[in-house]
């Protein structure tokens, strides 16, 4: 799959992630890299012996994960930006996550971005901690996300854009924003038929084609429901919006 | 999960969340609404919405006079967390026959000695007041600038949030399966989360009020017809007043969210619980449309829905209770003015079921008054 995709496996990921008591104790490399490739400097450049010696120069590195402190080396060694640091002693709920990022522009420190995972689809906001990019790192800038715990082993880039911000519009139509989303499920507003009704998102000129997705992701979310098995709003004619004067039989090109 | 109550309301529409605020504002505790969706899910959030104090019977000029005033100060008085968006724009209602016309300048005498601030204008006054409508179509209107529109969902979370405050409780996704009585008596109310045991129930269900009825044996004369309703996109504001007419069967009003509401009745339109929307009102709405305001054939229609009237005889409600079942209370078969009157309702229901002297006398409009053969015929109905 990973050939085809780009995107590793639920084994291929179960197979580099390091136990979840070695998760507790600190920071730690998780490495993902998944093909056999005549590359070593991960190798090379840790000063633990953390990783182990390749007997040949093709070999996928492994990590002594009690040998590995976390310091971040191989991370802006890896030229294939595979590596990546994961602290879960951060905070009580939130994991620190080291992404390397050769975009730019670079993030600011104590901005928020939208965190994706492997497959690029959004995970969650992320605030940005710490963005280093020394010279010793060789133009591989790396980012610090604080996440929320669970998706330490999620979370793997992101984008600059915080479009889980309050202001992100939901319904452009109606202009509901998430803020405002959030506030009426707090209020205990909890289908999409009654967030509709009583925001009138989904019921402008699209008639809800990207909003109703968009709230039911949100209420999923927060209410712990499935969104397959959500109630749907009633699809009500007409498909595409109509002149008035085109279905009295109008001269109306329409 | 069993519990007891005192009162148990069927129905979280605008009339059950007022009957139960009225009740809790009145001291009485331990209140239940019962509802099957949730609040407004039913025909009072699929209503155009409108409110008026045009009437052509005394009663009604006074039930909707009590009620739009109290909507005036409805944000104050039930601590809205949303404007209920009271918009009043007025209604402009015309006459196309020279019997509309002589029943209106009757009804102008009749809501004027109420205090209500209507007046008789000519095809040409009018115009001044929708500039956009083909004054050639009809002989004259009244106006009445009182009249107008408020969102049904912010008034329904409004009363119902109100309520709340006063400790009512509401049970949401909840669904009303029997009524107990022994005696001639109502004891309780079985639903899919439990047996409430109770001395009083509250019949204002809407389209599925003589569903309740018949659960306690008691037969309710009325039937739920289906109406249907369409919406265009918003635009600027163009219109201030409701537009409407009986004999030509129209009423067309632009929210204060800038988009247009219309709907007409039909006398067709199947009498089951039905709310599907059909090709043939979207065509014949559209069509009187663009005959009486031309300007709007331009305007992009986006949705049409439909909801239930739940139909008397002669248009009017049924309020208080019944002879054959003590407890069991009815506030049902609106005909279509259910949202308006909500206020009304509330209040002399909760004077009704506490034994007091009702604000507006409604003795009369008791189930009973069909067998009787007592019709009240309202002149001024869509």
């Amino acid at each position: 799959m990973l050939e085809k995709t780009g995107i590793p496996t639920k084994e291929d990921i179960k197979s580099i992630t390091p136990s979840e008591e070695r998760r507790r104790k600190g920071p730690v490399a998780v490495i993902e890299c998944f093909q056999k490739i005549p590359c070593n400097p991960c190798y090379t450049s840790c000063k633990f012996g953390a990783i182990k010696e390749f007997k040949d120069i093709n070999d996928r590195p492994v990590v002594d994960f009690d040998k590995c402190t976390g310091c971040g080396v191989c991370v802006v060694n890896c030229p294939g930006l595979a590596i990546f640091i994961i602290d879960e002693t951060y905070s009580d709920t939130e994991a620190l996550v080291k992404i390397p990022y050769e975009f730019i522009p670079l993030p600011e420190e104590g901005s928020y971005v939208t965190a994706l995972n492997r497959e690029g689809k959004p995970v969650c906001r992320a605030k940005v901690v710490k963005v280093q990019n020394a010279k010793s790192q060789d133009r591989t800038p790396v980012v610090s996300l604080a996440v929320p715990k669970e998706y330490s082993m999620e979370v793997r880039f992101f984008n600059i854009n915080d479009y889980f911000s309050d202001n992100t519009y939901i319904c452009r139509c109606e202009e509901l924003t998430l803020g405002e989303l959030r506030e009426l499920i707090r209020m205990g507003y909890r289908t999409l038929d009654e967030i509709k009704r009583i925001s009138r998102a989904g019921m402008g000129p699209c008639q809800g084609r990207t909003c109703r997705q968009l709230i039911m992701q949100e209420l999923a979310k927060t209410t712990g429901q499935k969104m397959e098995e959500m109630p749907m709003t009633t699809f009500r004619p007409p498909v595409k919006a109509i002149k008035l004067g085109a279905l009295a039989g109008g001269d109306d090109n329409e | 999960m069993n519990k007891t109550a005192d009162v148990v309301i069927i129905g979280g529409g605008i009339s059950g969340c007022s009957i139960a605020y009225h009740l809790a504002k009145k001291g009485v505790k331990n209140i239940v609404v019962i509802e099957k969706q949730y609040l407004a899910s039913g025909s009072t959030g699929r209503c155009g919405a409108g409110v008026r104090m045009q009437w052509g019977t005394e009663r009604n000029c006074l039930l909707s006079k009590l009620s739009i005033e109290f909507f005036e100060n409805a944000n104050e008085e039930l601590g809205a967390v949303h404007d209920i968006e009271f918009k009043q724009g007025g209604y402009l209602i015309v006459a196309s026959t020279e019997k509309e016309v002589e029943q209106f300048k009757k009804n102008v005498a009749l809501q004027n000695s109420l205090g209500i601030p209507s007046v008789y204008l000519s095809p040409k006054e009018a115009k001044e007041i929708i500039p956009h409508m083909d004054e050639t179509k009809i002989l004259g209107a009244t106006f009445c600038p009182k009249d107008g529109h408020l969102n049904p969902f912010y008034t329904t979370e409004a009363f119902a949030n109100a309520a709340k405050r006063l400790g009512v409780e509401f049970m949401t996704y909840t669904t009303v399966t029997g009524i107990t009585t022994e005696n001639g008596r109502v004891t309780g109310v079985h639903t899919d989360k439990g047996y409430i045991s109770t001395p009083i129930v509250v019949n204002a269900a809407g389209g599925y009020s003589k569903m309740i009825g018949q659960m306690a044996g008691v037969d309710i004369p009325v039937y739920a017809q289906r109406h249907q309703i369409l919406v265009t996109e918003p635009v600027e504001p163009l219109q201030g007043p409701m537009y409407m007419s009986f004999s030509l069967n129209i009423y067309c009003q632009q929210t204060p969210h800038g988009s247009f509401i219309m709907g007409r009745g039909d006398d067709k339109e199947p009498t089951d619980l039905r709310i599907t929307s059909s090709w043939k009102f979207m065509e014949e709405m559209a069509k009187t449309c663009c005959e009486l305001l031309p300007i709007l054939s331009k305007l992009r229609v986006i949705r049409q829905w439909a909801g239930l009237y739940t139909m008397t005889q002669d248009a009017q409600p049924i309020y208080g209770g019944v002879k054959e079942l003590e407890g069991f209370y009815l506030a049902c078969g609106f005909s279509g003015h259910g949202f308006m009157l909500g206020p009304a309702t509330g209040l002399l229901m909760s004077e009704i079921i506490l034994g007091e002297p009702t604000t507006i006398d409604v003795s009369n409009l008791d189930k009973d008054r069909f067998a009787r053969g007592e019709l009240i015929f309202e002149p001024s109905v869509v």
